[in-house]
């Protein structure tokens, strides 16, 4: 188990380009599933591989259990490191592959055998050793990478996007694998994705990164109820947003008056936001004002409605039962939930770091 | 429908077989014409200066002739030699290469421009360097390294053929170099990066992940070089002995022979430089099939 503390961590590749991680501080517990979540080119994997000792910072510093780790040799780290394209090789068998990693400690042949056997029946292959990585799939490969990882027993596992080279079948039951071992062997895990979804399902805390900066580090949920900005809600998606002013628990927009108890900001021009899911409708009472349905989706397990409200559209996701009580062209109700909004300022540049509900 | 295309196909076809003609016929009369000829002047049969008679007498003659022995493992040591040094060279070289730096273009166009130069502009400046009366023998009496000139050690007609393999191991880093390099650059760092991470060294990750990645590419340009260094004639020509003199030097020897008796043994020898390209070439094709399987 290994608390992994990174400490104002900074790459710049290029002088003439932004920095590729820009001053990142984030403690990363032990023993848990973190994700570094965010768009492609945002800094993840350059992070992890700083983590892993193949790339070194430009500025700050890698602490694991508090003390630096910059001068330790890669192979020495014990934070291993698992590719996006798996990088089995590709004229060893299965069980060389595996096995690599005891190899290079001159462990005996006896002993990485049997480990090697252990290996595969953990990630559910076994029978596999005398292949070659080009005889299996793409979710086999990822397996057998996995397990060449694990067999040495890291401090810390990297994983970078685990999942995206597999399709959706695989995913998730890569997904339930990892989670698993993760918890059985009690590995401080990292893993890089782009999908919001992944880092929600998967991990423990997420990170999430644009343009190499930190934007939020919190538990899943956060992201989705209290996220620090309009454009962490935007990139978790789907959110409508309101703006106007905030004062005194009230949010004034131009389509009236909503309590609003839960806030990022004491007052001020902000951002109402709420969910799709919690927009009722046909309610009256607090918080509600009248809307025009303009279209409406069923879906099978939910149904989606358009609603124009003034001259502001915003979404609306109910159970599919609701598909029967509206029409389109129908004025009704539509009520925010007070507990389910929340409120933002108005722009990203302005928020404090780690704020949570008010 | 089905008949139109096959005439369609066997039009294109033709068309095909026409366009090749040229190259073909240049192939067939030249090489394969010559090697025929070659081959039946070997048997003894060369009719204009009366020999009639097919019988094996020229390869019996060579191979029980202690000049041709000689010269065989002569041929053989400075192509296996030059070949095995530059293979390592290149290897390093190219790793030296790969990893993005200030200049690297220069570098890069200075490290392969000898691919351009004549092998013999480049047996001209071995010479001129490594002769008793050359460059370096002279600097190296200029800085009282040794007394005279005649001191320096014999590198150019000497019985090692060091100045022959000083001459194709220039000329052939490059070649090996280039190709290394960019199978290098195609498959990437990351398998290394990978090997690191598992906690291998960085004489462990080259040793079992970067070499053996790299090695069919190796093998399949030092068989090229071999191949090419075993049968040429220039190089040992200018810069070996005379006795024992490579093999194609002493084919060449064997043809200009005033005595015509010697031309059978002359085509016998080149018959048998001949094979053992063949071979070594087979084996390339082989070799690189595997590869690219991989």
């Amino acid at each position: 188990m290994t608390q992994v503390t990174l400490s104002g961590l900074t790459k710049i590749f290029d002088q003439k380009s932004p920095p590729a991680v820009d001053n990142l501080d984030l403690e990363i517990e032990s023993g848990k599933l973190t994700a570094l979540l965010g768009p492609s080119g945002c800094g993840k994997t350059t992070t992890m591989k700083m983590i892993a000792g193949l790339l070194r910072p430009t500025a700050g510093d890698i602490l694991f259990d508090g003390d630096s780790i910059l001068s330790i040799k890669p192979e020495e780290r014990g934070a291993v490191m698992v590719f996006q394209n798996y990088l089995l090789f590709p004229y060893m068998n299965i069980a060389d592959n595996i096995g690599f990693g005891l190899k290079m400690r001159k462990v005996n042949k006896k002993e990485i055998r049997s480990r090697v056997e252990d290996m595969l029946d953990l990630v559910q292959l076994p029978g596999f050793e005398d292949r070659k990585p080009n005889q299996l799939s793409g979710g086999q490969q990822q397996r057998i990478a996995l397990a060449r990882a694990l067999i040495v027993q890291p401090n810390v596992l990297l994983l970078d996007e685990p999942l995206s080279n597999l399709d959706a079948h695989l995913r998730d039951e890569m997904r339930v694998l990892i989670r698993r071992i993760q918890t059985e062997m009690g590995i401080t895990t990292v893993f890089v994705t782009h999908d919001q979804e992944e880092a929600v399902v998967l991990a423990d805390k997420v990170a999430l990164l644009f343009d190499g900066r930190l934007q939020q580090f919190d538990a899943p949920d956060s992201f989705y109820d209290t996220p620090n900005t309009v454009d962490i809600a935007t990139f978790f998606g789907g959110t409508n947003f309101i703006p106007g002013r905030y004062e005194s628990g009230e949010m004034t927009t131009a389509i009236g008056k909503f309590r609003a108890p839960h806030s990022l900001v004491p007052e001020g021009d902000a951002v109402l936001s709420i969910r799709p899911e919690a927009v009722d409708l046909g309610e009256g009472g607090e918080n509600s004002v009248s809307g025009t349905v303009l279209s409406h989706v069923y879906a099978g397990r939910y149904a989606r409605f358009q609603i124009r409200i003034g001259n502001i559209e915003i979404e609306a996701v109910t159970e599919p039962g609701q598909v029967k009580l509206f029409a389109d062209g129908d004025n009704i109700p539509v009520r925010f939930d007070p507990d389910k909004i929340w409120v933002l300022g108005p722009n990203a540049a302005e928020q404090p770091a780690g704020a949570t509900t008010a | 429908m089905n008949r139109f295309r096959l005439s369609e196909r066997g039009a294109e076809r033709l068309s095909i077989s026409v366009l090749l003609a040229p190259a073909v016929a240049v192939i067939v009369l030249l090489f394969l014409g010559g090697l025929a000829s070659g081959f039946l002047r070997s048997l003894n049969y060369f009719p204009l200066i009366g020999l009639n008679d097919f019988n094996f007498d020229a390869y019996f003659a060579i191979f029980t002739d202690n000049g041709f022995l000689q010269s065989l493992v002569l041929t053989f040591h400075i192509a296996f030699t030059s070949t095995l040094i530059a293979s390592i060279l290149a290897v390093a070289s190219a790793l030296l290469l790969r990893p993005a730096f200030r200049g690297k273009r220069i570098v890069h166009f200075f490290f392969s421009l000898n691919l351009t130069i004549p092998h013999l502009v480049g047996a001209i400046g071995v010479l001129y360097l490594f002769q008793n009366s050359g460059l370096v023998s002279r600097i190296m009496t200029g800085l009282d390294l040794i007394q005279r000139p005649a001191d320096f050690p014999a590198m150019v007609f000497d019985p090692w053929a060091i100045g022959i393999i000083i001459q194709y191991v220039w000329k052939e880093i490059p070649f090996i170099g280039v190709i290394v390099l960019a199978i290098l650059l195609s498959v990437g760092e990351d398998y290394e990066s990978v090997a690191r991470s598992l906690g291998a060294n960085r004489w462990q990750a080259f040793r079992q992940v970067t070499l053996p990645l790299i090695m069919p590419g190796v093998v399949s340009a030092s068989v090229i070089v071999f191949a090419f260094t075993f049968g040429a004639f220039e190089i040992p020509y200018l810069l070996g002995r005379t006795f024992p003199a490579a093999l194609p030097v002493l084919a060449y020897q064997s043809y200009t022979d005033v005595d015509l008796a010697a031309r059978p043994q002359a085509m016998a020898m080149a018959m048998v430089i001949a094979f053992i390209s063949t071979l070594l070439i087979m084996a390339y094709m082989k070799l690189s099939r595997v590869y690219i399987r991989e």
